[in-house]
């Protein structure tokens, strides 16, 4: 990390840095897990906002009557869910390479909220289209049966209410599953799995595990949250490519 | 995420705003536990959201951490779903860095800001598993430490603190904790003999079991006695002298959820020269101790290096009494503005209040000011001391509505001190010529109405004012009166809210009240009561019961006029400034007469021999 009074040089020579002719998009890929599971998209958006300013970097700011740095996120994440595999699109106006980029911001950060690889990209949210999670159940409900009956269970549509922009809709959830596979291991559920993560058709998969906690009755009347770990692993493009 | 939150994470996603919960915040310090001579518990008796916008636990924080064998950490009151969740679980309150349940702390501290969350510091000892009462706990348990603005009286709680801060704690906590240090390694720490020590040899030490106190047949206080000959027989408050040199962290734990004030506080001074004769604060904190402008920029520079936030709030009681404001806000901006880095001035006073002020401050970008006249009348502001006119308060919203704003809101109080009726009215009446100014102002916004809003507070006595005898008005008496002010504002355009009388009648009692409220307060933890400052969660009735059950009689507290002669409470503490002058203070509000701010002219408040740098006191011994 650097000292206070090194960051007030470093913002001194960041002035005399090589202007670019036009901002630079650098894709920031980060992890989001332990106690961040639980800060809102909003949060991290401020926290974000932060961050840059005490990592010393050229951003470029929107020009206007109230200027601001222009960050892009990829598909949000709901509370209560990790992920290792989090974008974020931030633009810089002056020459400074992506590995450096990269140090400042993780010395700005904690383990739980770090960037694992900074780049220049070639492709666009819009492109993904698939998510990949591991979720783990842990519930008094769960016997040898289990992953067979939900295995089962998953075959058949699921209706379930989701929350569109028009209002709330009853939709078949199961249309929205690419894979699914489920076993047992140490008592526990553990599901792999790949959903729709397109903007017009997300999948939260805690609706997909609410859904089958409902249907598989593995909760014996516990509440819900109180049982599942998610984790978002990799997305995708439509031809299942991972997105990057 | 640290080890203890396995449990805690299954329930975090039951609850609302978990963020509130998870920790693991960027800034937060950590230290080995192993290696760490005395672990020092900071707890907020609210919301983490209030909690971590406090500066004071900020201060304080930094300043324990420094010793390297100290680890403070802090900690917040769950809400009430939380809670619940914890009971459930068998989970105790835990400090926010390590996961630690309270009971493994050497030292635990509570900050008392105001008297309506003396429910939530019994709550938190509560679900931390520890006795509520001083008396109860062994050498195993944790010293509990309150301090703050409440520890000027904090009788009402005394019997379940160990030991009170009187005054500003940056040096007397390390100080604390160096005798608890050494104490144990020399093996002779008990309980009875730390606290005897800490009286006797840290100035601004109170521990309240070593003062017996006694009452007269009529209730009121006869005397405190010391059970020791070598303990002060008064409590002298500390203060930083020279704050220019007093610790200021230069970075900070940041939040990652939104908090009440999530921004750089930048504390320019201590103290306030006015004397506002209601006004707590405006007593307990002098005399006045101005930083340098240069300190303050390079502290505000550090700040925002450290934390980049893009605000910087100057705060103090009565921020453009600064006597270097000019030239601190033009050093502030030299870089702020480039930086997109807003400044905000949270305390104007309208006879201060200027055009190339506001200019400079971000409170441009929002469309309302906020002034407090207090009183509605010049003659009811005269008894209070306030030292604004009319005129002051017409040319400060000119000068607002002709930048364009169309929004004021102005704070008053009802039920001070000779209040008549007419006062209530003048207040209506302000209102309307605020309305009026605005349509006389031609370069106002043609193409918005203007809005005032009356906010109107009840007078709350306090100690360590000049009002500190006074009877509050009883709640019949205040809510006639707002009624009576409701009945005045016909015009639309004048918005009024008022605060609930019922909260201040028990704010009064707790401000005012003595160690015979203890009992009411234990009962008032068994029956649950918890976030009492929170109106969702306040129930006068309740309240009333739990008094009468332990047969106190409120009014006693609020609504008697305390005699000039008694012996009050909180006659225990000397917080610089005289009762002698209280009492001046007193008869000349009766007289009407107004009393010179500081800077023009000395009252002899005798603040003054505490000592203190760039004291705005011409008779400041340094």
């Amino acid at each position: 990390m650097l000292s206070e009074s090194q960051k007030l040089i470093e913002k001194k020579r960041i002035k005399s840095l090589p202007e670019l002719e036009r901002p630079r998009t650098v894709r920031l890929k980060f992890i989001k897990v332990g106690s961040l599971q639980y800060i809102s998209h909003l949060d991290l958006q401020r926290t974000f906002n932060r961050v840059i300013v005490r990592a010393c970097l050229p951003i470029w700011y929107t020009k206007g009557f109230n200027p601001h740095a222009k960050l892009v996120f990829s598909t949000p994440l709901s509370i209560g869910a990790q992920s290792t595999c989090e974008f974020l699109d931030i633009r810089i106006d002056r020459e400074m390479s992506c590995e450096t980029i990269m140090e400042r911001l993780n010395a700005e950060l904690t383990e739980e909220l770090k960037i694992v690889d900074a780049y220049i990209p070639e492709r666009d949210f819009a492109d993904i289209k698939w998510a990949s999670y591991d979720i783990s159940i842990t519930s008094g409900g769960i016997s040898e049966n289990t992953p067979e009956q939900i295995m089962q269970r998953i075959k058949e549509p699921i209706f379930m209410l989701k929350k569109t922009k028009a209002g709330e809709k009853e939709i078949d959830i199961t249309g929205l599953i690419h894979s699914f596979s489920c076993k047992l291991v140490e008592g526990d559920i553990k599901i792999s799995c790949t959903l729709s993560a397109s903007s017009t058709e997300y999948l939260n998969p805690e609706l997909l595990i609410s859904g089958l906690a409902r249907e598989c009755d593995l909760l014996c009347g516990s509440p819900l949250e109180e049982h599942y770990d998610i984790i978002r692993t990799s997305l995708y493009d439509a031809e299942f490519n991972l997105f990057k | 995420m640290n080890k203890n939150n396995t449990n805690i994470s299954s329930i975090l996603k039951s609850v609302s705003k978990p963020g509130r919960y998870s920790g693991g915040e960027y800034g937060q310090i950590i230290k080995d536990k192993s290696k760490v001579a005395a672990r020092f518990a900071f707890c907020f008796p609210d919301t983490y959201e209030i909690g971590m916008s406090n500066l004071g636990v900020r201060i304080l924080y930094g300043v324990l951490n420094k010793e390297d064998d100290v680890w403070c950490e802090r900690v917040y009151n769950p809400w009430i779903d939380m809670q619940e969740k914890m009971k459930e679980h068998g989970l105790p309150l835990r400090a926010c860095e390590s996961g630690d349940p309270l009971t493994e702390f050497d030292m635990i501290g509570f900050t008392l800001q105001y008297e309506m969350s003396y429910t939530n510091v019994l709550n938190m000892l509560d679900l931390a598993g520890i006795p509520l009462r001083s008396a109860d706990r062994d050498d195993s348990m944790p010293i509990i430490i309150g301090g703050g603005p409440c520890a000027y009286n904090a009788e009402p709680v005394a019997d379940f603190f160990d030991l009170f801060n009187i005054g500003e704690g940056e040096e007397m906590l390390p100080e604390l904790c160096r005798l608890y240090i050494k104490m144990k390694k020399e093996g002779r720490y008990t309980k009875r003999e730390y606290l005897h020590e800490a009286a006797r040899s840290i100035e601004g030490i109170y521990v309240p079991s070593l003062y017996e106190v006694t009452y007269n047949e009529d209730g009121t206080v006869k005397a405190y006695t010391p059970i020791y000959d070598d303990i002060p027989r008064q409590v002298k408050k500390r203060i930083m002298k020279d704050m220019d040199e007093s610790y200021f962290p230069e970075d900070a734990v940041m939040p990652y959820i939104e908090t009440v004030h999530d921004r750089i506080m930048l504390e320019v001074y201590r103290g306030c020269i006015r004397g506002c004769r209601f006004c707590q604060a405006g007593m307990i904190y002098r005399p006045v101790r101005e930083k340098t402008p240069e300190v303050l920029n390079r502290q505000a520079k550090c700040l925002y290096e450290s934390t980049g936030y893009d605000e910087i709030s100057l705060t103090s009681l009565s921020i453009s009494d600064y006597t270097e404001l000019e030239r601190l806000t033009d050093l502030l901006l030299e870089w702020t503005n480039e930086n997109m880095i807003n400044l905000s001035l949270p305390s104007l006073r309208v006879d201060s209040f200027t055009k190339e002020l506001m200019d400079k401050i971000a409170t441009v970008r929002s469309s309302s000011l906020t002034f407090a006249p207090e009183a509605g009348t010049q003659r009811l502001r005269d008894v209070i001391n306030k030292n604004v006119r009319e005129d002051d308060l017409m040319r400060a919203v000119g000068v607002a509505f002709a930048a364009g704003k169309n929004t004021v809101k102005l704070y008053f109080m009802s039920g001070l001190p000779t209040e008549r009726y007419e006062d209530l009215k003048g207040i209506a009446d302000l209102a309307s010529m605020v309305i009026d100014k605005y349509y006389d102002t031609p370069e106002r916004n043609r193409s918005k109405k203007p809005q005032v809003t009356i906010s109107v507070s009840c007078f709350i006595p306090k100690p360590f004012t000049p009002f500190q005898w006074e009877a509050q008005d009883t709640m019949e008496m205040l809510a006639d009166k707002q009624e009576y002010l409701g009945s005045c504002i016909t015009d639309k355009k004048i918005r009024y809210t008022h605060h609930d009388a019922r909260v201040s009648r028990i704010e009064a009692v707790l401000a005012r009240g003595d160690r015979r409220l203890a009992p009411a307060l234990e009962l008032a933890c068994k029956e649950g009561f918890k976030f009492d400052a929170w109106d969702e969660c306040f129930d006068y009735d309740k309240w009333i019961s739990v008094f009468e059950r332990c047969g106190i009689d409120p009014a006693f507290y609020a609504n008697r006029a305390f005699g000039l002669d008694e012996v009050l409470p909180w006659d225990i503490i000397d917080c610089g400034v005289t009762k002698e002058f209280l009492l001046r203070e007193r008869n000349k509000a009766y007289e009407g007469n107004t009393t010179p701010n500081c800077r023009e002219k000395c009252s002899g408040c005798g603040a003054n021999k505490l000592g203190g740098e760039r004291t705005c006191c011409p008779k400041a011994r340094s």
